[in-house]
């Protein structure tokens, strides 16, 4: 994407950054590429591939990237919602970072067979998406693609979920379990998840067993799915993470889906724009906090 | 190595006659995987399918075991031991880079106290591998010096041929496994078939990366301040799902967890060097503070370190760990950039 | 034998040595144990609270000793808290002896100095006493110790039993700044005090233990004494799971902590990639 690449260099040239947090062809297709010459910026590209949200790499606690100076960071309008978070939970400031806003026209589910986008092809974490025309950034490219093909196969699993009777449920939930390792890739993976020290990892007190049963799984996922509460971007990179192909991304959509209903809030691109669970007013409707 | 042939009844009867058979089967949640399963029959399992997402380690070094188990009593703490010999139990078509890294950890296993929880195991299991067919651009096995037919850790090798398998015995232990079995010796039309199925597995692999040169382990050692480590790691994540599926990674935790206020277990857990808190002292003080020094050890330990205390690499080159990777961290490609700076014969003073 | 398996020992004296540094005694409840446990100064074990883990110590006493070990710790974490809420009688579990050890033998028929700051008295003081208890077989023998402030010493009732001795030269010193009205000593940090106290490096071993920074700026002063690199001895730490080289965590390079040390000497330090 030549707009880019040359947007990228002349940043880079310029010093206005000194790193570009972009997409590149790896060995096994496209990955997160760290740009710092201006030479090298014909290495960015930017198709249905790029499912990564890079947003994850501004975590303020990683220190090898913060050493490497102002970045400047491509993202899609979905991923634009995680910088939004971060600022508005202060965790960067938004003039740290020079957000490329790139318009998407949806990623593929598994972007290593690069097939063409299809309702089977296309991601799960592209149906509803209302980040089509980017909000968030400094400098927004491309032209605005067609809507992407539905998968709708995460809705349709999140209503068969919701038929199950709590016990039918569980089955489902302990059989998916059963492949934790509790390695938290999830965690690493997910750019809302910044704690310096995770709860999960405190010693004194222990909140949760450490040791990958079913019941630490559990009480791992439950933990962490709600911390995500109101924050959570949906951007299913938790999922995309796991290495026991456990499907994470239920519980993102469920929760985010579940603050919709009952906040009318959904993760957006507006740093400004008080979560839910952040903010507190005498106006809140709830009935417990009276 | 003796050859003899086994049909695919010969086979399913060894299954049978078997209580505990572990093979790769078509996982429930993605037909397109497997895992090592047990199996009650031989067509319960999954052939000519992937690599299975998990390797063989945790029929060994479960991802989490008890240790011991205690007691608070009026007295003082009573132990309660936990047993150290194992189920007997065949793992059947397992992949050769699975079946080698169980003789690679063998040794850190074994040096000077032997982990009877491992060894137990070990010994309760016969091997069978099979000839590898899943091989995608992921595997690096001959580069690591190993291949889709390597025997290493193998008791049995079997390759397919016409009606059924050659299977190679390797040790006493398949000797054992397959004298109550019909296998017959191998005719030389099989021996041929098998040979060529082996060449063409070779060729499959032997491309996707660079040989480990002699020397590497030396030259990781010498530079280990080179300013290649600052920048090689930027992708990762420090999640450590690498460790979990590699089957070479070994590393482990010890945790005491309470089932009530009297009662509890020491567990072990795997625990992977790529974590933050790996390192972590009480003081606060972390000696790899940052994921470069993190990937780094990882790197050191595998390729130089393990090299040179046990004399094994610390990897067969089976590519799960680039398959799982959601940073796109590639080990053959992170490999081949270091065997060509170590070549170039770049030290310190090097670009 | 499960590897992991930790013995029984009984508390059967605790010592407060500061307001955060404690030290127990104890006894292995198996008599076979008490009888036949040897060890060398210098090893360290891997001490349990059942129910909250297992915490890496050096065994603080001396192996001339039969009969009981003791380790002295910080209270900083949940384990080394959880030993603290242990009371005289109570249950401690213990791994070891695992690693090597200060070169008692080699020693013999030379002299020693002793350098130790804070809480790092413990690994050199099991080293201490066991050439105390053979005291003809050594020559001078100078112990150089300090703290941050008094209340930071530890060991004091043997403090107070070594500057009586006439077989050795004792030098205690706090900071600047750590002294009371009463203090006796040195006010100055250690590599003043040894500066002061030790003259000669002549036909002499230097053990040395205590916080990094004591270390770092030890050795210079070691060095222009002209004490070689392969006759200064140390320990180091690093964060320790099984103690026995299978958990992959406390290696600095290709060297284990708990297999190749935890004592190695400052020449080996130097050859170590600096990751400590």
């Amino acid at each position: 994407m030549k707009e880019l690449q040359e947007l990228a260099a002349k940043l880079l040239a310029d010093g206005a950054v000194q790193v570009v947090l972009g997409y590149e062809e790896g060995p096994r297709g496209v990955r997160p590429a760290f740009i710092t010459d201006p030479a090298q910026a014909g290495r960015l590209v930017f198709d249905a591939r790029c499912v990564q949200n890079l947003a994850t790499y501004l975590n303020p606690r990683r220190q090898h990237i913060v050493q490497l100076g102002k970045p400047a960071v491509v993202v899609k309008g979905c991923d634009a919602r995680a910088i939004a978070g971060l600022v508005r939970e202060r965790q960067i400031a938004r003039e740290s970072v020079v957000v490329i806003a790139v318009r998407c026209g949806g990623v593929l589910q598994r972007p290593e067979e690069n097939a063409a986008l299809s309702s089977e092809t296309t991601a799960v974490r592209c149906a509803g998406c209302d980040a089509r025309e980017p909000r968030l950034y400094d400098y927004i490219l491309g032209e605005l693609p067609p809507d992407p093909p539905v998968n709708a196969s995460r809705a349709e699993q999140i209503a068969m979920l919701e038929k199950m009777t709590p016990a039918q449920r569980k089955g489902f939930w302990d059989e998916e379990l059963s492949r934790c390792i509790l390695c938290h890739a999830c965690r690493e993976a997910c750019p809302m998840c910044f704690c310096v020290q995770c709860t999960a990892e405190r010693a004194l007190p222990q909140w949760i067993d450490p040791s990958p049963t079913l019941h630490a799984s559990r009480a791992w996922q439950m933990m962490r799915v709600l911390h995500q509460a109101g924050r959570c971007v949906d951007c299913l990179e938790c999922e995309r993470a796991c290495p026991e192909d456990i499907p994470l991304g239920l519980f993102a959509r469920y929760i985010s889906g579940a603050v919709e209903k009952r906040f009318g809030y959904k993760a957006c691109d507006d740093p400004a724009a008080p979560a839910p669970l952040g903010v507190f007013s005498t106006e809140d409707g709830e009935e417990f906090i009276r | 190595m003796t050859q003899r042939f086994l049909s695919h009844a010969d086979l399913a009867a060894l299954v049978a006659a078997h209580r505990r058979v572990i093979a790769p089967v078509r996982a429930k949640d993605d037909a397109r995987q497997t895992d090592y399963l047990p199996i009650r029959a031989l067509a319960d399992a999954a052939l000519g399918a992937a690599l299975p997402r998990r390797s063989l380690k945790e029929f060994f070094l479960p991802p989490t075991e008890v240790l011991l188990s205690y007691r608070q009593t009026k007295e003082g703490v009573e132990i309660k031991e936990v047993p150290t010999q194992a189920q007997p139990q065949v793992i059947l078509f397992a992949s050769p880079c699975d079946a080698a890294a169980l003789e690679v950890v063998d040794k850190v296993m074994d040096w000077e106290y032997r982990d009877e929880l491992w060894f137990g195991r070990r010994e309760a299991t016969t091997i069978v591998g099979l000839l590898c067919s899943s091989m995608d651009s992921s595997c690096f096995c001959s580069a690591i010096g190993l291949g889709p037919d390597s025997p290493r850790g193998s008791d049995v090798l079997l390759t397919p041929v016409e009606g059924g398998y050659l299977a190679q015995v390797i040790t006493p232990k398949g000797e054992a496994l397959l004298a109550h079995c019909a296998a017959r010796e191998a005719s030389a039309a099989a021996v041929a078939q098998a040979e060529t199925a082996r060449q063409q597995a070779r060729k499959k692999v032997e491309n996707n990366a660079p040989a480990i040169p002699d020397g590497f382990a030396a030259w990781l050692e010498e530079n280990f301040d080179h300013p290649v480590w600052r920048t090689m790691a930027l992708r990762c994540h420090g999640c450590g799902a690498c460790a979990g599926v590699c089957p070479t990674c070994h590393c482990f935790d010890i945790v005491d967890e309470h089932d009530s206020s009297d009662e509890g277990v020491r567990r072990r857990n795997w625990d992977s060097c790529q974590t933050a808190k790996f390192t972590l002292q009480a003081s606060g003080h972390n000696p790899r503070q940052g994921q470069s020094e993190r990937f780094r050890q990882r790197i050191q330990h595998k390729f130089s370190i393990y090299p040179k205390r046990f004399g094994e690499i610390l990897c067969t080159g089976c590519g799960r760990c680039c398959r799982v990777c959601a940073g796109g961290m590639d080990l053959p490609e992170i490999l081949g950039g270091l065997i060509a700076l170590a070549k170039k014969g770049q030290g310190e003073s090097g670009q | 034998m499960n590897i992991y398996q930790p013995h029984l020992m009984r508390i059967v004296e605790i010592t407060d040595e500061t307001v955060d540094t404690r030290t127990l005694k104890l006894e292995f409840k198996a008599p076979a144990m008490a009888r036949e446990f040897q060890f060398c100064a210098g090893q360290f074990g891997e001490y349990s609270a059942f129910g909250e883990g297992e915490s890496t110590f050096c065994i603080a006493s001396s192996p001339t000793r039969q009969g009981y070990i003791e380790c002295s710790f910080k209270s900083t974490g949940k384990v080394t808290q959880a030993l603290r809420r242990l009371g005289v009688g109570d249950t401690v579990g213990f791994r070891g002896p695992y690693g090597n050890h200060f070169p008692i033998e080699e020693m013999k028929g030379h002299s020693v100095v002793f350098i130790a700051g804070g809480i790092g008295l413990a690994p050199v003081r099991c080293a201490i006493w066991n050439v105390l208890d053979l005291r003809d077989q050594y020559k001078d023998v100078t112990i150089v110790y300090g703290a941050r402030t008094v209340g930071d010493l530890v060991y004091k009732r043997e403090l107070e039993e070594w500057s009586r001795r006439a077989d050795l030269r004792l030098c205690l010193a706090v900071d600047p700044g750590g002294e009371t009205p009463d203090w006796k000593g040195e006010v100055a940090r250690i590599p003043t005090a040894v500066e002061k106290a030790v003259t000669t490096a002549e036909d002499t071993y230097a053990v040395i233990c205590g916080p990094p920074i004591m270390i770092k700026f030890t050795l210079p002063v070691l060095a222009k004494l002209g004490f070689a690199a392969e006759r200064i001895y140390t320990t180091l730490e690093n964060r320790m799971k099984c103690g026995l080289g299978k958990c992959g965590r406390c290696n600095i390079g290709a060297t284990y902590v708990c297999k190749d040390g935890p004592v190695f000497t400052a020449a080996e330090m130097g050859r170590m990639p600096q990751e400590f």
